[in-house]
C-alpha cells in the first residue's frame, strides 16, 4: 500500500488528471471572469470535444492528436457564435437584463446543458463510448505509463502554460486580465471590452473542447460525462481565485492529487464523494467564491 | 397573519381539483391513478420548494436531497418500524438535515447557493452509494408494500399539506419578511427582519414534506436504487415547474406542475430524451423571455397592474 | 437624564485602514444633530456601527442607557433605531406600501397583522408625500421618491432615533426645500431624534441644532452651526490653513 502511495505512478496519474482539470478550469476562468456568467454547461463542451475526437477516429481513422487542433478551432468558432448570437444580444438589451443574466444565468445554462446532453444522447445513444489509441505501455525508469497519458499531459500542460504566458505577456492578455478584475474600469481606460469578451469565449470554448479530445483517449464517456468536469472546473476557480490562471493550475493539480490519492487510499467508489466533498467545502469556506464583486444594487 | 382573503376563483379551482383528485381512485383504472399520484407528488415537491426558493430568492437546485433521504430512511427501516412512523420520521430526518446544514449553506448567496445545493445533493447521493456498496448492497427491494390506493391518499395528504403550507407562509408576516429579505437582505435586516433565523426556518419548512414524499414514493416503486431517488433531474424538474408557473404563491407552481406532467405523460413512454430536451427548453425560454411565468402572463391579461412577483392572494 | 444615544471612544478598523477612532459624543432625545465631513471621513461607517450593520473594533455605543454593541441589526432596530442608506435600497419588486409595511411589521412597533401595519404605513406615506404611489412597485419611483421611501420605511418602524444618510444627495434645490419640510413635519409629529449626515450645507445648518465634524475618522469639532462655521480646525480642513 505504502509502495503504491509513494510510487511515481500515482503521482503521474494525479498530474494527468490535474492537467485536464486545469485546462477545463482555464476556459471557465476566462468566460466567467470576463462575463460573470457561471457557465454550468462548460463540461458539456468537454463532452462534445470527446465525441468529436471519437467520431474522427472511429469513422475516419484520424488520430486524436491530429484532430485536437481542429476540434479546438471548431470550439473557438462555437464560442464566437455563442457570444455573438446570444450574449451580445442579451447585453445590448440593457442593464436590467444583465442583472437578470447573472442571477438566472445558472438556470439558463442548466437548461442549455440539459438540451445539449439529451440531444447528443438522442443522436448518438446514451451508451458509453471509448476507443483505443496509443495505449501501449511505455517505460521510463521505474514508471510504466501508457502513451496516451503522456501525450495528454504534454498537450494539456503546454496549452495551459501557453495561455498563462499569453495572459501575462500579450496586450490582449493584459486587456483580459483588466476586464476580469474590474470591467467598468477597463471600459474607461479604452479597452475594447467586446473584443476581449469575444476572445475569452473563443479561447474558453477551445480549451474545453481540447480537454475533451484528450479525455476521450483516456476514459470512456457518455453524453452525461460533462458534469464532473464542470464541477472540477468550479472547484479550481474557487480555490485558485478568479482570473488567476497560475493559481488555478496549482489548484487543479491539488485537486488531481486529492482525487487520485484519495481513491487509492479508499476505493474507486469514493471518487465522486471526494470531488463533491471538495466542491461543497470550497464553497462553504469561500461563500463569495473569492470574487466578491461590490455590485451596486438597483 | 391576515392578508386579504383568497379570491373566489382560486378557491373554486382548488375545490374542484381536490374533489377530482379525491374521487380518482374510485373511478379510474390503475394507470390513471398512477398518473394522478405522480401529479400529486410534483405538486407537493414544487409547492414546498417555493416556500424557500420563491419567497427568499435562494434558488435551491438540491431539493431532491430531502426526497432521497426520506426514501432511504423508509427503505432502511423497512419492517423494523411501523410505516406511519417511518414516513413521519422521514420528514423529520429531512428537516433535521436542513437544520444541520442550513446555517453555513445559507450564508452562500446568489448563483453560488444554486450550485452549492446541487453539489450538496450529489455529495449525499454519492456518500450513500458508497455506504451501500461498502455494505455489499447493490439495490433493495421492498416486499409487502401498501396498495396503490393507500399510497395515493398518502400523497394526496402531502400535496394538500404543501399547498396549505405555501399559502399560509405566503400570506403571513413571516412570508412578508421573507419577501423583504429576498429583495434586499441588508435593508430587511436593518428594518428589523431577523434574516438568518427566517432563512433557516424557510429552509427547514421546505424540507419536511419532500422527505415524506420520498418515503411514500419508495413504497410505490418498491425497488430502491440510490441513483434514482437522488436523481438531480428531480430537482431540475421542480425548478422548471415553478418557473413555468411563475409567481411566489401557491397558484403558480400548480400551473407548472399540471402543464409539465401532462407533457411528460405524452412523451415519456415514447421519447424520454425528447421530454428532457423540452424541459431544458422550458428553462431557457422562461428564464430569458417569460420570467413571470404562465401566472404572470395570465395576471397581465386580467389586471395589468398586478403582474409582478409580490404578495397576492 | 441620560442621553438617548451615547457613543464612547468608538473605533473601527478594516485591516490596516482606520475608519474611525476615539469618537465620543452624546445625543439628547428630541434633538437634531448633523454629521459633517469629507468623503472617507467615516460618517457612513459611524451609522453602520450604530445600526448594527458592523461591529466596533473598540469603544461602546449605548442606546437609552444600555450598550448595544454586539447586537444584530434587527435587534437594534427592535430597540428603536432606524437608518436609511446612502445608496437607496428599496425592495424593488414590492409596492411602495409593502416596502413601508416591512418597517411597521418588523421594527420597534412589531405589528403582527398586515392590516394594522398598512394603516401605519399609509399614514407615514402621507407624511412624506408618497400616498398617491402607494400601490406602485418601488422600482418605478424617481430618486426623490425613493429617498422619501427610505425615510418612510425607517420612520414606520416606530423608531425613536432615525439615522438619515445623505437624504438630500441628488435632489434639486426645490426638492431639498420640500425634504426639509417633510423632515421637520415627521420630527414634530413623532417626537423623533434625528442624526443627519449631509453634504448639502444649507440643509445641515437649517435643520440641525448641533453639528459634529469628522475628519479621517476622528471627531475634530462639535457645536452649534455658527460655532462650527467659525471653528479654526474645521475651516483649515475645508479651506486650507489660514482662511
Amino acid at each position: 500500500m505504502i509502495d503504491t502511495l509513494l510510487s511515481g505512478q500515482l503521482l503521474f496519474s494525479a498530474l494527468v488528471t490535474g492537467s485536464l482539470y486545469a485546462l477545463t478550469a482555464l476556459g471557465l476562468n476566462l468566460v466567467y471572469g470576463t462575463m460573470r456568467v457561471l457557465n454550468v454547461a462548460h463540461g458539456d463542451l468537454v463532452m462534445l470535444g470527446a465525441y468529436a475526437a471519437f467520431w474522427a477516429f472511429t469513422l475516419w481513422g484520424i488520430s486524436p492528436l491530429l484532430a485536437a487542433p481542429a476540434v479546438a478551432l471548431i470550439g473557438a468558432a462555437l464560442g464566437y457564435a455563442v457570444y455573438r448570437g446570444i450574449f451580445q444580444r442579451l447585453l445590448a438589451a440593457g442593464a436590467g437584463h444583465a442583472g437578470r443574466i447573472e442571477g438566472n444565468s445558472l438556470l439558463l445554462f442548466f437548461g442549455l446543458s440539459i438540451i445539449v446532453q439529451n440531444a447528443v444522447a438522442l443522436a448518438f445513444t446514451p451508451n458509453n463510448r471509448a476507443y483505443a489509441y496509443l495505449d501501449e505501455v511505455v517505460r521510463i525508469g521505474s514508471l510504466s505509463m501508457t502513451g496516451n497519458r503522456i501525450a495528454a499531459l504534454a498537450i494539456a500542460g503546454t496549452t495551459c502554460i501557453a495561455v498563462a504566458l499569453f495572459l501575462r505577456r500579450s496586450v490582449i492578455g493584459l486587456a483580459m486580465r483588466a476586464v476580469i478584475e474590474r470591467r467598468e474600469a477597463a471600459y474607461v481606460v479604452g479597452v475594447d471590452v467586446d473584443l476581449v469578451q469575444l476572445a475569452s469565449f473563443a479561447i474558453g470554448f477551445a480549451s474545453a473542447a481540447l480537454a475533451g479530445v484528450l479525455m476521450s483517449m483516456l476514459e470512456q464517456f457518455s453524453p452525461f460525462s460533462g458534469f464532473p468536469f464542470t464541477i472540477a472546473g468550479f472547484i479550481v476557480i474557487i480555490l485558485g481565485g478568479l482570473g488567476n490562471v497560475m493559481a488555478g493550475l496549482l489548484a487543479a493539480l491539488v485537486l488531481g492529487v486529492i482525487e487520485t490519492y484519495g481513491v487509492a487510499l479508499t476505493s474507486a467508489n469514493l471518487r465522486s464523494v471526494l470531488l463533491y466533498g471538495c466542491f461543497v467545502g470550497a464553497l462553504l469556506l469561500f461563500p463569495n467564491g473569492l470574487f466578491a464583486r461590490r455590485s451596486v444594487r438597483a | 397573519m391576515s392578508e386579504p382573503l383568497p379570491d373566489r376563483g382560486w378557491l373554486l379551482v382548488l375545490a374542484v381539483g381536490t374533489a377530482l383528485m379525491a374521487a380518482l381512485p374510485f373511478v379510474a383504472n390503475d394507470y390513471l391513478v398512477g398518473t394522478g399520484l405522480t401529479l400529486l407528488m410534483w405538486v407537493a415537491l414544487a409547492q414546498s420548494w417555493c416556500v424557500l426558493s420563491r419567497l427568499t430568492g435562494y434558488v435551491s437546485l438540491g431539493h431532491v436531497v430531502f426526497y432521497g433521504l426520506g426514501a432511504y430512511l423508509v427503505v432502511v427501516t423497512w419492517q423494523l418500524v411501523p410505516l406511519p412512523l417511518a414516513i413521519l420520521g422521514a420528514g423529520l430526518l429531512a428537516a433535521l438535515f436542513a437544520l444541520a446544514v442550513g446555517l453555513p449553506v445559507l450564508r452562500v448567496k446568489g448563483p453560488y447557493f444554486v450550485i452549492l445545493t446541487f453539489g450538496l445533493a450529489e455529495l449525499v447521493k454519492y456518500s450513500i452509494m458508497a455506504i451501500e456498496s461498502a455494505s455489499g448492497i447493490a439495490s433493495r427491494i421492498l416486499f409487502g408494500t401498501p396498495d396503490l390506493v393507500r399510497v395515493y391518499f398518502a400523497m394526496f395528504a402531502l400535496a394538500a399539506a404543501a399547498i396549505l403550507l405555501l399559502s399560509w407562509v405566503s400570506r403571513s408576516r413571516f412570508g412578508h419578511g421573507l419577501r423583504s429579505l429576498r429583495e434586499n437582505e441588508l435593508a430587511a435586516e436593518t428594518l428589523g427582519v431577523p434574516v438568518v433565523r427566517y432563512k433557516l426556518l424557510a429552509f427547514v419548512l421546505s424540507a419536511a414534506i419532500p422527505g415524506m414524499v420520498g418515503a411514500v414514493m419508495a413504497l410505490r416503486s418498491t425497488y430502491f436504487v440510490v441513483g434514482q431517488v437522488f436523481d438531480p433531474m428531480i430537482s431540475i424538474t421542480v425548478i422548471a415547474m415553478a418557473i413555468l408557473g411563475g409567481g411566489d404563491n401557491a397558484k403558480g407552481p400548480l400551473l407548472g406542475v399540471i402543464f409539465l406532467t401532462a407533457l411528460s405523460e405524452l412523451l415519456w413512454a415514447q421519447a424520454p430524451l425528447l421530454y428532457m430536451i423540452i424541459l431544458g427548453l422550458v428553462l431557457v425560454v422562461f428564464v430569458l423571455l417569460v420570467p413571470d411565468g404562465l401566472l404572470g402572463m395570465f395576471e397581465r391579461r386580467h389586471s395589468p397592474t398586478a403582474a409582478r412577483i409580490g404578495p397576492s392572494q | 437624564m441620560t442621553a438617548l444615544l451615547e457613543v464612547c471612544n468608538l473605533g473601527r478598523r478594516f485591516g490596516g485602514l482606520v475608519a474611525l477612532s476615539g469618537v465620543s459624543f452624546e445625543i439628547e432625545a428630541g434633538s437634531t444633530v448633523g454629521i459633517m465631513g469629507a468623503n472617507g471621513a467615516g460618517k457612513t461607517t459611524l451609522f453602520s456601527l450604530i445600526a448594527g450593520n458592523l461591529r466596533p473594533s473598540s469603544g461602546d455605543i449605548r442606546f437609552a442607557g444600555s450598550s448595544i454593541v454586539g447586537l444584530r441589526a434587527d435587534q437594534i432596530c427592535g430597540l428603536g433605531v432606524a437608518r436609511t442608506f446612502q445608496i437607496v435600497m428599496p425592495f424593488p419588486a414590492l409596492t411602495v406600501l409593502e416596502n413601508v409595511r416591512t418597517g411597521a411589521m418588523f421594527g420597534k412597533a412589531k405589528l403582527r397583522h398586515a392590516a394594522q401595519a398598512d394603516i401605519v404605513a399609509r399614514q407615514v406615506l402621507a407624511d412624506v408625500g408618497l400616498a398617491e404611489v402607494a400601490d406602485r412597485p418601488a422600482s418605478t419611483l424617481t430618486l426623490s421618491g425613493q429617498k422619501r421611501l427610505e425615510i418612510a420605511r425607517a420612520v414606520a418602524t416606530g423608531a425613536q432615533l432615525v439615522l438619515l444618510d445623505e437624504v438630500m444627495a441628488g435632489l434639486t434645490p426645490v426638492e431639498v426645500t420640500q425634504m426639509l419640510q417633510t423632515l421637520r413635519r415627521l420630527q414634530a409629529s413623532r417626537g423623533l431624534t434625528l442624526l443627519v449626515i449631509e453634504h448639502v450645507m444649507r440643509a445641515l445648518m437649517d435643520l440641525c441644532s448641533r453639528i459634529i465634524v469628522l475628519h479621517h475618522g476622528e471627531l475634530i469639532a462639535q457645536g452649534s452651526p455658527q460655532q462650527i462655521g467659525e471653528n479654526d480646525k474645521v475651516l483649515s480642513v475645508y479651506f486650507g490653513a489660514h482662511s
